[in-house]
């Protein structure tokens, strides 16, 4: 029986890690629809190297880093370039766990990129992603997943709204405010221009991927299959990514006058990213509320950041950051009794304040620690590098072509120079 | 006058004339009336006298009386003889008026409604044709030529012909009720600018962000609803106010529309006044900056848009015939 139940765990810890890996292809479809096509390719492609690169660097330092023994404030120090070893005392196969970790580590890279969107050099996402695999990501993950102090200190991030999410959100924040708003973004009277992304249909099913992936990171993040646990989980999780596009309909009807599409995307994404950390904490009805507050949140986060004139395209500050903070809190407000199996009941439980202050107390410090780490890494970087954006011109011409002599749609593009090049 | 000196005369007189929007339509038809003599001095030395009677007349924003600052140029010919000859005559000094205008400071019309396009200038008879088609064709593009058609006023020539063309239109919606409902279908659709909670709903993005549409939200659903009441009610008038001066001396109407004059007249006014301080081209006179105003003036702003709305529902009632008129 045991080992029945061994080889089910590690199946859907795999599975989840397919699905956490599949999300990859929902960022892809998400970022290159909300950008414009000259882009697109290189939006396209970056994902894949960067995932690869992180994998390696996940491999070689980060797993050892977040679980490794030997443990300082900071990182682990066992476990380098793993093996594959199984250790013991574990209810599922080690690699599989590994796997699952590693496809969390790649998401959080992924999101930070976020903020590099159709402005950055293709070198500092090179550089960035190793330096962000090595000193941010593992860090974080330490303090929370890895036995750090704020596991000990009990803070509630069941699949990573703080530790993938916000600490992803905070590195694109860092990246925004360094490479400044995107060519034409903001009018010199302070206003701003709305640049749309090439296909909003990409937009929608990246959401759609993201979703249906979403099931194995929370879902797989109960690690074992015993007692169908990981149902419960699923179940939080759509209720709440349907209560955030609900919400975000509602609200940006009430305020725009119009239901506003990438709102609704955006809210649904919210949804699911404040459920991540509350999602076995929670009751159903709670799952709803979080997913709608969530829906409410990102619309006006989205224009808090407009105003403050940070270019974020594909809204990953507001998605992934006003989203990860909420949820993170709002285990604090509603964690139950039975469900709180790590820290304590929320305040509408009976908890009190304790453990929405942990929550809060977690959520600060891991939000500045990646943030002012990211920061740093990328303001040497650009002094190292001679900058982190692309010169004018290529920004004009687009990345797929100055960074990659290639179109994303060669059709659209070929043409018009053809064009050019007779009429000249 | 060369074209030149119409605009200098223009520069100079320009701020004396906008006390009122009255005063302002006033300038602006003397304007127009300058740049029409001048051009066909010009097209008289080179293509030789006008060949019959004729009529230029202005349509839109112009036809209405009821121009901004800065407005397009919205214009057509009617002339009396049918030839090829004529025909050319006409269009090519359509040409040079249309020249001439934009010249004077009044933009080309993007639609290019403009008497150098054959479409606007034709002989009466191939107007009554074209009219004919445009009412029974029923397409999208007919029904809006349609409507601009409608607000046409005679500035120069033979006001008849004008008159003898819409009596085509009035016989028609007399005799196809229905037709109305079709209108109405075309202009339906109305840039919502008071929101949910009553808040403006303004530009979120680009150049007129936190701006109102003034254009699209607050004057189209007074001129297109009073324009289509206009039609059922076969008026002569073409500016929004004298409709509703009309409108309301018919005794079906008075009790619903006596509001709608006063709310136009202040739409006219904040337009004005906000844009004697603040126009720097065509594009920014159709919005209004909410930030500009007081408190007062935007809860009034507001009841003017919302009226907009209401008078909208109204002539939705009155064309499709649930409330008895």
């Amino acid at each position: 029986m045991e080992n029945i139940m061994f080889s089910l765990n590690s199946v859907w810890l795999v599975l989840g890690a397919l699905l956490v890996i599949l999300m990859q292809g929902g960022f892809i479809l998400l970022e290159a629809g909300s950008t414009r096509m000259k882009n697109a390719g290189h939006i396209a492609g970056k994902t894949v190297f960067t995932f690869g690169l992180a994998s390696i660097v996940f491999w070689a330092v980060g797993y050892g880093f977040i679980f490794g023994g030997n443990s300082n404030f900071f990182i682990g120090l066992s476990d380098f370039f793993y093996s594959g070893d199984q250790a013991e005392g574990m209810a599922y196969s080690t690699a599989a766990f590994f796997m699952f970790q590693l496809a969390f580590a790649g998401i959080s890279l992924t999101i930070a990129f976020g903020g590099f969107a159709e402005r950055a050099k293709l070198s500092a996402y090179l550089v960035f992603a190793i330096l962000f695999s090595v000193v941010v990501y593992p860090v974080v993950a330490h303090w929370i997943w890895g036995g750090g102090w704020l596991a000990e200190h009990g803070k509630q991030d069941f699949a990573g709204s703080t530790v993938v999410h916000l600490t992803g959100a905070m590195a694109a924040f860092a990246a925004t405010l360094l490479l400044k708003p995107r060519i034409g973004k903001f009018n010199k009277n302070g206003t701003s221009n709305n640049i749309f992304g090439h296909n909003q249909v990409y937009t929608a099913l990246g959401v759609i991927v993201l979703w249906v992936g979403w099931f194995g990171f929370n879902g797989g993040s109960t690690f074992v299959v015993d007692d169908g646990f990981f149902g419960f989980v699923a179940l939080n999780t759509n209720l709440a990514a349907g209560a955030g596009a609900v919400a975000a309909l509602i609200i940006s009807w009430m305020v725009l006058g119009k239901s506003d599409i990438p709102t609704i995307l955006n809210g649904a994404l919210a949804g699911l990213v404040a459920i991540t950390a509350s999602c076995a904490f929670v009751e159903t009805w709670a799952a709803v509320l979080i997913g709608f507050v969530a829906g409410v949140l990102v619309f006006y986060s989205v224009k808090f950041f407009d105003r403050l004139k940070v270019d974020d395209p594909i809204y990953a500050l507001s998605v992934h950051g006003a989203g990860g903070v909420w949820g993170t809190l709002s285990t604090g407000l509603f964690a139950t009794p039975e469900l709180a199996t790590v820290g304590k009941p929320g305040l509408f439980y009976g908890g009190g304040f304790s453990q929405l202050g942990v929550q809060a107390m977690g959520v600060s410090v891991s939000a500045l620690y990646a943030f002012v780490v990211s920061f740093v890494l990328l303001y040497a970087m650009k002094k190292v590098m001679k900058g982190l954006r692309v010169s004018e011109e290529e920004e004009i011409i687009g990345l797929d072509v100055s960074e990659h002599g290639n179109y994303g749609y060669p059709e659209a593009f070929i043409a018009n120079e053809e064009k050019n090049r007779i009429a000249n | 006058m060369p074209y030149s000196q119409i605009k200098k005369w223009r520069d100079n007189k320009w701020s004396d004339h906008q006390d009122s929007s009255k005063a302002l339509n006033d300038f602006h038809d003397e304007m127009m009336i300058k740049v029409f003599d001048t051009a066909l001095e010009r097209h008289i030395s080179e293509f030789g006298p006008v060949p019959c009677r004729y009529a230029w007349f202005v349509m839109g924003s112009g036809g209405r009386f009821e121009q901004a600052i800065i407005s397009d140029q919205d214009h057509g010919l009617i002339y009396e003889e049918e030839n090829e000859k004529t025909n050319q005559y006409f269009v090519t000094f359509g040409k040079e008026l249309a020249k001439g205008l934009n010249e004077v400071g009044y933009p080309y019309c993007d639609g290019n409604v403009m008497s150098s396009n054959p479409v606007w200038t034709k002989s009466i008879k191939e107007w009554e044709e074209q009219l004919s088609k445009w009412l029974t064709e029923e397409s999208f593009e007919s029904i809006r030529f349609l409507l601009i058609f409608y607000d046409a006023r005679v500035l120069i020539g033979e006001e008849a012909y004008c008159k003898d063309l819409k009596t085509i239109v009035h016989d028609y919606i007399k005799k196809n009720p229905r037709f109305l409902e079709r209108l109405l279908e075309n202009t339906q659709h109305v840039k919502k600018a008071v929101g949910f909670f009553h808040q403006f709903l303004t530009e979120p993005h680009g150049a007129h962000a936190g701006s109102i549409d003034l254009k699209q939200s607050g004057f189209f659903p007074y001129v297109n609803n009073v324009r289509l009441l206009a039609m059922k009610e076969s008026l002569e008038a073409t500016s929004t106010l004298t409709r509703l001066k009309a409108l309301n001396n018919m005794s079906k109407y008075k009790q619903n529309l006596s509001w709608c004059a006063n709310e136009f007249d202040k739409l006219l006014h904040y337009r004005l006044q906000y844009h004697k301080k603040n126009t720097e081209n065509y594009d920014d006179i159709h919005y209004l900056n909410i930030k500009e105003l007081s408190k007062d003036e935007k809860k009034e702003m507001k009841h003017i848009l919302l009226n907009g709305q209401k008078l909208q529902e109204y002539t939705q009632s009155v064309i499709k015939g649930t409330i008895e008129t």
